[in-house]
């Protein structure tokens, strides 16, 4: 029971350390703190910097790696949350189960500036409760050295030349949504034998996978440990500054369309602060630097102007109209997720 | 007699196994590679970059914070509990035994789960407080059972005076517990995963973002500071408390 | 985790104070494991039994349907990739503890300290770290495969990383130390003695280490048992950042259906029939142990 007992006491480095721990992040005066909760990398550090200078606030950020973690935290009661930036379907989830407050357009100005082309297929037009952040959507992207003679499609994943440094997301909508979309179905079906098509056609996409991944896949296709990915094409533009071999195509059989919104839960505690977080979001030179930083496209009609020719000319940012037709936005699909759940379980249970 | 001389190749190679991966990552927190793949020149850059990355010094803090806090109490409950079950053997001890063993042998990831599942069915607001709570919890059984494994090894009929076991307890804490508890607290991943609520990242569930979410180059010079903060508070508390021997 | 080692019964004959004395030094840690642990398992088992919403809600009523989802059929493939991962993990931390631990304890004291340290420090630094160190090590363009692959030991295609393999590596490397450790401290209690006295009597090395050492330090061996193979069972980050996509364990179901699927009575279920499948064994090495314990009293503790 007495193993390390000549191992030694580390109390005075802890005190050290706490104290200068409190001495970096403590703040002796009371501020209004903004809770934010949302992707990693999200948001740009200056424009936070800026806003924290404006409002005199000081913003936490707190990050969650998919919508489902995000949500099971909140329906498990984690309030405290004051802006939150789940996608579409989600919101419609978290609306639907009254966890979003209704958003007071007088302290939105600046709603003027989203474009009204993404509103008209939008699943909030009016902005009742969201206002759309950030766009993206999901294609392929490789290695131009590794991958040759590559085309635009999601047979793509079939290739077994690739050594298995592949990667598909781990999300069980948009992989078995590629599949589905490769066969000519539609992403949001809930056909058992479409889904069953689906999931045989995944199953033989795996054997060529490394593995099926959310995040990594950003820095494992930079740093060359995988030579093509499935994944969102804000994150590919992130990438794309790191390493020039990086490309990327969407799929001509067409892919799926997403859009995190911004909303304010039930439970905020900070309402007036986060709707000047949002308003100032949509101002459009923040909304033109966010875009850049992130990678994603901000729908602010107003900010399209002030991003740099070559961003505008990037075909992950703005997407081919031929392409855009063929893609889906993806639904919430209610009781008939199971089905999804369960084809899943079979993919990643088979050998 | 000669000795066989497995016992010490083993020793070797499993200290090789234990280092190479730490001094890759310390040479790595080096270099100028974003992605470590071939050595590209000598960089403090990645130090920099971390001294300015603030959510990595909030989630020190609230590291340090429950650290401390579930440490301090957990050794307190669990030093009683061990005193109740070395002093008495009733039936009442038998069920206490049990409850106290129970939890060292239960997956993290079940503890996380249940406690989650408890703190959302009370509504208890998740945060620093159900951390805490959550980690006091897994540390009394480590406090109970290494107390008790003393008191057990103590000699009782050589011993009189209190103030001996005092003592002898507050050496258990020290050199045994105390080594043995902080890395327990600061470390945990999982449960603090399960149980973590508005502002209240800590330290590990950072760095598993950051490894998710791919910046290899700051998670080397952060576990490089790390090493360095465990070789000095070892060493320096080898040469404070010396071998008394 | 080192602190696993199982301790029966208190050596110290029932005190002369009162009833109150007992309850006031009993009752803290017993209503804060009632409150913090027992009434949150039973929970676990109570959601077991409860419908599943679409929206990660709990339903109303009572319900076996959920149990029944414990015979999905792709189960059997997990729970056996979780079995044989966590068997061999924990005879391999064995294979390395008990020679190096033989090797810790008849080392001259000083150099047992430097040892000790050495095998502490890694075990100090971040869990996550060393995992992640690993996925370094292993990259496809890094050293290691650069070495193999000089060597002529791997091709230019073969992944390092992402497969069962590279799981039980980590999952060996992060467990060693907790091997390691309560091995050592039987060891150290050893007395060396008896080894040379088989030799003596005519052993071969391997024989006296056989039939002497490793009876000696049983229980050393029996707590290096439990606190390897116990986080085996639970592994969850291991096969999440090392693992490929057919290297999911109990533990990534478990997430999956608590943060992915929304679904908290499967998760419930999962859980529940993971903590039967530890406690089960546990207690039967423990009652097992004990028993012998009762047969040869004082074997091991003596100085």
């Amino acid at each position: 029971m007495t193993f390390p007992r000549r191992a030694a006491l580390p109390v005075l480095a802890l005190t050290a350390l706490t104290a200068l721990a409190l001495a970096l992040t403590g703040c002796s005066k009371p501020q209004p703190v903004l809770h934010v909760y949302t992707w990693a990398d999200y948001i740009q550090p200056e424009l936070i910097r800026q806003f924290e200078t404006q409002t005199g606030s000081r913003v936490v950020i707190d990050t969650f790696d998919s919508n489902e973690a995000m949500y099971a935290k909140i329906k498990a009661g984690a309030s405290g949350y004051d802006l939150i930036t789940p996608s579409s379907y989600m919101v419609s989830i978290m609306n639907r189960e009254g966890l979003l407050r209704p958003l007071d357009h007088a302290k939105l100005p600046n709603l003027k500036n989203v474009d009204p082309e993404y509103l008209a297929i939008a699943l909030d037009p009016k902005m009742q409760h969201s206002v759309p952040y950030m766009l993206t959507n999901t294609g392929i992207a490789y290695l131009k050295s590794k991958v040759p003679d590559f085309q635009a499609s999601w047979s793509a994943f079939d290739r077994a030349d690739l050594g298995r440094r592949v990667t598909m997301l781990n999300d069980m909508r948009e992989t078995i949504g590629a599949a589905l979309k490769f066969l000519g179905y539609s992403l949001n079906t809930t056909s058992d034998q479409e889904l069953e098509q689906a999931r045989d056609l995944v199953i033989r996409w795996k054997r060529n996978l490394a593995k099926f991944e959310n995040e990594q896949y950003k820095s494992g296709l930079a740093s060359g440990e995988f030579v093509m990915v499935h994944g969102y094409s804000g994150d590919i533009v992130q990438v794309q500054g790191e390493n020039e071999d990086i490309a990327f195509a969407a799929p001509q059989e067409g892919t799926s369309v997403s859009c995190d919104d911004l909303v304010i839960p039930k439970s905020a505690k900070e309402v007036d602060l986060a709707h000047a977080f949002v308003d100032f979001l949509h101002d459009p030179k923040n909304a033109a630097a966010n875009s850049e930083f992130i990678g994603y496209l901000c729908p602010n009609s107003a900010s399209y102007p002030l991003l740099p020719e070559e961003f505008r000319a990037n075909p992950a940012v703005f997407l081919d109209p031929a392409v855009r037709a063929r893609s889906e936005v993806i639904l919430d699909l209610g009781d008939e997720n199971r089905k999804y759940t369960r084809v899943w379980d079979q993919i990643k249970a088979a050998d | 007699m000669k000795r066989s001389r497995v016992p010490l190749y083993t020793t070797i190679a499993v200290l090789v196994f234990f280092y190479l991966p730490v001094l890759v990552l310390v040479i790595n927190s080096f270099n100028a590679s974003r992605f470590s793949s071939g050595w590209e020149g000598f960089t403090l850059e990645w130090y920099r970059k971390l001294w300015g990355a603030r959510e990595i010094w909030h989630a020190l803090r609230n590291t340090l914070i429950v650290a401390t806090v579930a440490t301090t109490v957990s050794t307190v409950l669990g030093t009683t509990a061990a005193f109740a079950l070395h002093r008495y053997t009733d039936r009442l001890q038998r069920l206490h035994y049990l409850l106290i063993y129970t939890p060292l042998v239960i997956p993290e990831i079940l503890m996380g789960m249940s406690l989650l599942l408890f703190f959302v069915a009370i509504g208890f607001e998740l945060g620093l407080t159900t951390i805490i709570l959550s980690h006091v919890t897994f540390s009394m059984s480590y406090v109970t059972m290494t107390v008790l494994g003393r008191l057990q090894d103590f000699d009782w009929s050589l011993i009189e005076a209190a103030q001996d076991l005092g003592a002898d307890w507050w050496t258990t804490i020290r050199r045994v517990l105390l080594p043995l508890l902080a890395p327990l607290s600061i470390d945990d991943f999982v449960i603090t995963f399960f149980v973590a609520g508005p502002g209240s990242t800590t330290l590990p569930v950072r760095i598993y973002s950051m490894i998710k979410h791919g910046q290899p180059p700051l998670i080397n010079a952060l576990s490089t500071l790390l090493l360095v903060v465990t070789f000095a508070t070892v060493w320096l508390s080898q040469r404070l408390m010396g071998d008394k021997r | 985790m080192a602190a696993r080692a199982p301790r029966p019964g208190p050596a110290v004959p029932e005190g002369r104070r009162s009833r109150g004395a007992e309850w006031s030094v009993t009752l803290p840690s017993f209503l804060w494991l009632v409150a913090l642990f027992v009434v949150p398992s039973v929970i676990v088992f109570a959601i077991a039994f409860k419908p599943a919403t679409p929206y990660g809600g709990i339903g109303e009523g009572w319900t076996l349907e959920t149990i029944r989802t414990l015979g999905n059929p792709n189960y059997p493939a997990i729970v056996w990739r979780t079995i044989w991962l966590s068997v061999v993990t924990t005879v391999a931390c064995l294979l390395f503890a008990v020679p190096m631990g033989y090797f810790m304890a008849r080392a001259p004291k000083r150099r047992q300290n430097t040892l000790l340290l050495m095998v502490i420090i890694p075990f100090w630094t971040s869990f996550l770290v060393r995992i992640f160190a690993w996925k370094m090590l292993l990259h496809p363009e890094g050293l290691l495969k650069r070495a193999l692959v000089a060597l002529g030991l791997a091709g230019p295609d073969t992944q390092l990383l992402y497969n069962p393999w590279a799981v039980l590596l980590v999952l060996v490397y992060t467990e060693l130390p907790f091997a390691i450790l309560p091995i050592y401290a039987a060891a150290e209690k050893f007395d060396f003695r008896l080894i040379e006295a088989a030799r003596d009597l005519g052993a071969s090395p391997f024989r006296a280490f056989r039939s002497v050492f490793l009876p000696g330090i049983r229980r050393g061996i029996v707590t290096a048992m439990l606190v390897t193979f116990i986080p085996a069972l639970g592994a969850y980050v291991v096969p999440d950042i090392v693992g490929g996509p057919s290297s999911e364990m109990i533990g990534n179901k478990i997430a999956q259906r608590t943060f992915v699927d929304r679904n908290l009575p499967e998760a419930s279920a999962l859980s529940a029939l993971l903590a039967l499948a530890v406690l089960l064994p546990t207690f039967g090495v423990l009652v097992l142990n004990r028993g012998r314990d009762l047969l040869a009293p004082k074997s091991e503790n003596s100085p």
